[in-house]
C-alpha cells in the first residue's frame, strides 16, 4: 500500500510523537508513506475563518500535489482531514472552483480532484483490516480500558464526510478491540476538545476539555486516545488547567491513536516519543505490561 | 428496516418535578408500536393509556412547529419526526430526556427563556434605513441571487435542538448558540437592511468567536440550515467589516499570515499574534511546562519546498484582506 503522507504541522513539530508512532506503524504493515516537501499547512479551520476561498485554494494545491503523483491523501489529523476534504468539496462549487483554477493555474497547477484524502484510522479499519490487525499484535492490551475520543472533524458534518455514523461510530472502538483493549463507551467521545477556542477564551476551552475527560473517567476508562493531535493538545496539554477549570483531579494518559498501535504491536515505549506528553502515560502502560523497567 | 409488523419499543424516559422530586430519575415504559410510529405519538399514548402524569411539549406533529424537540438516544431533535423502529435497531431501546442548556420545568418540558432571550439580542428584525424606505407596493425589492444567500435560514423553526446540542452553549453563557447567530447571519447579508455594520461589530464582541466549530448544531438541526456554517461566514465577514479586533479574528487572521511565511505553522508566534505580548504572560506558567515537554513550540519550522507559490496564491486570492 502507498500512500501521500500529509503529516500537517503539529506532528512535524510540538506533536511529533505522532509522527515517529505512525512511521513504526505504517513500517510494520508495509505501508509506504510517500513525502511530500511541498505540503502546506491545511489551515486548520482558522484561514477558512477568514478567507474561505485562499482556505480552498491552499488545500486544492496540496491535492493536486498528491493527485500528480497518482496517490490517495493520508492525514494523521482530524482538522487536516476535515480541511482536505473540504477543500475538495467547495472545489465542486462552478464559483469557488473558477476563483481557485485562476490562482493556480498561473502556477502550472492543475487540480483535478482525482485523490482522496483519508486518515490513519480509516486506513487502518477499512484498507488494512482488522483481521491484518489482530495478526500483528504481539502485546495485546489486555485489560486497558480505553476510552476512544473522536473528535469533531472525522464524523461532522456527516453528510459532506459520508464516513461513519456522528453520533454511534465504532470504527475507533473496533480498531482498539483488535488490539486487546477494552473500549470504553461514552457520549463524550464523539464532542469537542475545545481545541479552537484554545487562543480565544482558555477558560472556556479547558471546562469543555475537563468535561470529556471527567465523562470518560466515569465511564472507567484508564486512558484515552486520539486521532487528532489537536485533540491531543487540548486533552494532553491542556489537562492541568483544566482540572483546576473542573476543579477535579483528571491524571487521564491521552494516546495518540498510533502510538497504542505500536504498542500493541510490540514497540518499546521508548520509540514513541511518551516521554513528551505532560501527563504521564506509565500508569496505562503497567497494566499491559509496557512500563520502563 | 425491520419486516413489517408491530415491534416492542422499550423507552426509558427522564421524569423530574424540581421542587417536588429529590433528583431525576428514568422510567421504563413498554410500548407495541409499527416500526414507522414517530415517537410523539408513543409518547403520546404512554401519557393517554399509563402514566397520565408525564409531561412534554408539542403541537403540530408534522415538524413545522419545533415544540416537540428532545434528546432522543442521546440527540438533541423533533420526536415527531423519529420513527421509533431505527431507534431501537440502533440501541435496543429509546433514552428519552429533556433538552440540553435549558432548565428543566417538568419531566421533556425546559425553559426556553434564555434561548429567545439570546435570539432577541441580535434584533431579529430588519432595521431599513429611514431615508430609503421600502418602496411603496414592492414590499420585496431584491434579486433571486440576493435572496439566494440566505434562503438556508428562514426555514428555521426556532425549535432549539442546535441550542441543546451546542457545547459552547454548555460552557460558556456569553455564547449567543447557534440560532441566534444563523438568525443574525440571515439579517447581516439581506440588502434592505441598513445595520450591517452595527451587527458585525457588536457580535465581534458578544459571543461569535465561541463557536466550536464542531457542527453539532448542523448535525442537529432538522431543517438542514447549517448554523455551523453560517457562523464561519459572519466570522469571514466581520473580520472584512472591521478588521481583527478580538483574540478569535486576531487568532484567524494571524493564522492566515502565519501560514504565508513558511507554508507551515509557526506555533510560538501564533500565541504571540492572538494574545499579544501582555496576554502572553499569562500564558508563560504553562507554556514553560509545555516547552520543557515539547520544546519544538519555540522553534520555527523550515519553510516548505514551493513557499513562492503560497506567495502567489495569497496575492491572488486575499488582496481585499490586506490593511
Amino acid at each position: 500500500m502507498k500512500l501521500a503522507y500529509y503529516p500537517g504541522c503539529v506532528a512535524q513539530e510540538s506533536g511529533r510523537e505522532l509522527d515517529l508512532a505512525t512511521r513504526w506503524v505504517a513500517r510494520e504493515l508495509a505501508i509506504e508513506l510517500v513525502e511530500f516537501p511541498r505540503f502546506s499547512c491545511c489551515g486548520s479551520g482558522f484561514v477558512d475563518e477568514a478567507n474561505e476561498v485562499l482556505n480552498v485554494a491552499i488545500n486544492a494545491r496540496n491535492l493536486a500535489i498528491a493527485e500528480a503523483a497518482g496517490l490517495d491523501v493520508m492525514t494523521v489529523c482530524s482538522t487536516c482531514q476535515g480541511m482536505l476534504s473540504l477543500a475538495k468539496l467547495r472545489m465542486s462549487d462552478p464559483t469557488v472552483r473558477a476563483k481557485v483554477d485562476g490562482a493556480l493555474r498561473p502556477l502550472g497547477i492543475s487540480y483535478r480532484g482525482t485523490s482522496n484524502v483519508t486518515h490513519l484510522l480509516r486506513v487502518l479499519v477499512e484498507q488494512v483490516g482488522l483481521d491484518a490487525i489482530r495478526a500483528k499484535v504481539r502485546r495485546p492490551l489486555s485489560g486497558l480500558k480505553v476510552g476512544a475520543f473522536y473528535g469533531c472533524h472525522l464524523l461532522r458534518p456527516a453528510d459532506e464526510l459520508k464516513w461513519e455514523s456522528p453520533e454511534e461510530p465504532h470504527a475507533f472502538e473496533d480498531l482498539l478491540a483488535a488490539l486487546g483493549a477494552e473500549p470504553v463507551m461514552y457520549r463524550g467521545r464523539v464532542l469537542c476538545c475545545g481545541f479552537p477556542i484554545q487562543f480565544v477564551k482558555p477558560e472556556t476551552a479547558g471546562r469543555i476539555a475537563g468535561r470529556q475527560i471527567l465523562d470518560a473517567k466515569a465511564h472507567g476508562a484508564d486512558a484515552m486516545a486520539t486521532p487528532c493531535p489537536l485533540c491531543h493538545i487540548s486533552l494532553d496539554a491542556y489537562q492541568k488547567p483544566a482540572e483546576r477549570l473542573v476543579g477535579q483531579k483528571l491524571e487521564m494518559p491521552v494516546f495518540h491513536l498510533p502510538q497504542l498501535v505500536a504498542l500493541a504491536f510490540g514497540a518499546r515505549p521508548e520509540e514513541l516519543g511518551l516521554s513528551r506528553h505532560l501527563v504521564p502515560t506509565e500508569p496505562a502502560l503497567a497494566k499491559v505490561g509496557a512500563a520502563a523497567r | 428496516m425491520a419486516a413489517a409488523g408491530p415491534i416492542t419499543v422499550p423507552l426509558e424516559v427522564y421524569r423530574f418535578q424540581p421542587g417536588v422530586d429529590a433528583a431525576p430519575s428514568f422510567r421504563r415504559y413498554t410500548v407495541e408500536a409499527e416500526p414507522h410510529t414517530p415517537l410523539l405519538s408513543v409518547l403520546l399514548r404512554v401519557r393517554a393509556e399509563t402514566d397520565p402524569t408525564l409531561s412534554l411539549r408539542y403541537s403540530c406533529r408534522s415538524a413545522i412547529c419545533g415544540s416537540c424537540a428532545m434528546r432522543i438516544n442521546a440527540k438533541s431533535r423533533l420526536a415527531c419526526e423519529t420513527p421509533v423502529g431505527p431507534e431501537v435497531a440502533r440501541h435496543g431501546r429509546i433514552v428519552v430526556e429533556p433538552m440540553a442548556n435549558q432548565p428543566v420545568v417538568r419531566d421533556l418540558v425546559v425553559d426556553q427563556g434564555p434561548f429567545w432571550q439570546r435570539y432577541q439580542q441580535i434584533e431579529p428584525h430588519l432595521k431599513v434605513d429611514p431615508k430609503h424606505p421600502m418602496p411603496e407596493g414592492r414590499p420585496n425589492p431584491m434579486t433571486p441571487a440576493q435572496v439566494e444567500r440566505f434562503h438556508d435560514t428562514p426555514r428555521c423553526i426556532a425549535c432549539a435542538a442546535c441550542y441543546s446540542a451546542c457545547p459552547a452553549v454548555a460552557a460558556d453563557p456569553a455564547f449567543p448558540g447557534p440560532m441566534a447567530l444563523a438568525k443574525l447571519y440571515r439579517y447581516v447579508v439581506d440588502p434592505r437592511d441598513a445595520a450591517t455594520q452595527d451587527r458585525l461589530v457588536r457580535i465581534q464582541t458578544e459571543g461569535l468567536w465561541l463557536c466550536l466549530r464542531c457542527h453539532l448544531c448542523t448535525e442537529a438541526c432538522p431543517k438542514d440550515v447549517r448554523p455551523s456554517e453560517r457562523i464561519r461566514d459572519l466570522k469571514e465577514l466581520a473580520i472584512a467589516a472591521q478588521g481583527a479586533t478580538e483574540p478569535g479574528s486576531r487568532h484567524a487572521v494571524g493564522f492566515k499570515s502565519n501560514l504565508r511565511e513558511r507554508g507551515l505553522l509557526t506555533e510560538s508566534k501564533l500565541v504571540r499574534q492572538t494574545f499579544g505580548l501582555g496576554g502572553m504572560l499569562g500564558q508563560l506558567p504553562h507554556g514553560l511546562a509545555i516547552w520543557r515537554h515539547k520544546p519544538e513550540v519555540a522553534r520555527r519550522p523550515r519553510p516548505i519546498e514551493g513557499k513562492e507559490e503560497i506567495d502567489r496564491i495569497y496575492e491572488a486570492l486575499d488582496t481585499e484582506h490586506e490593511p
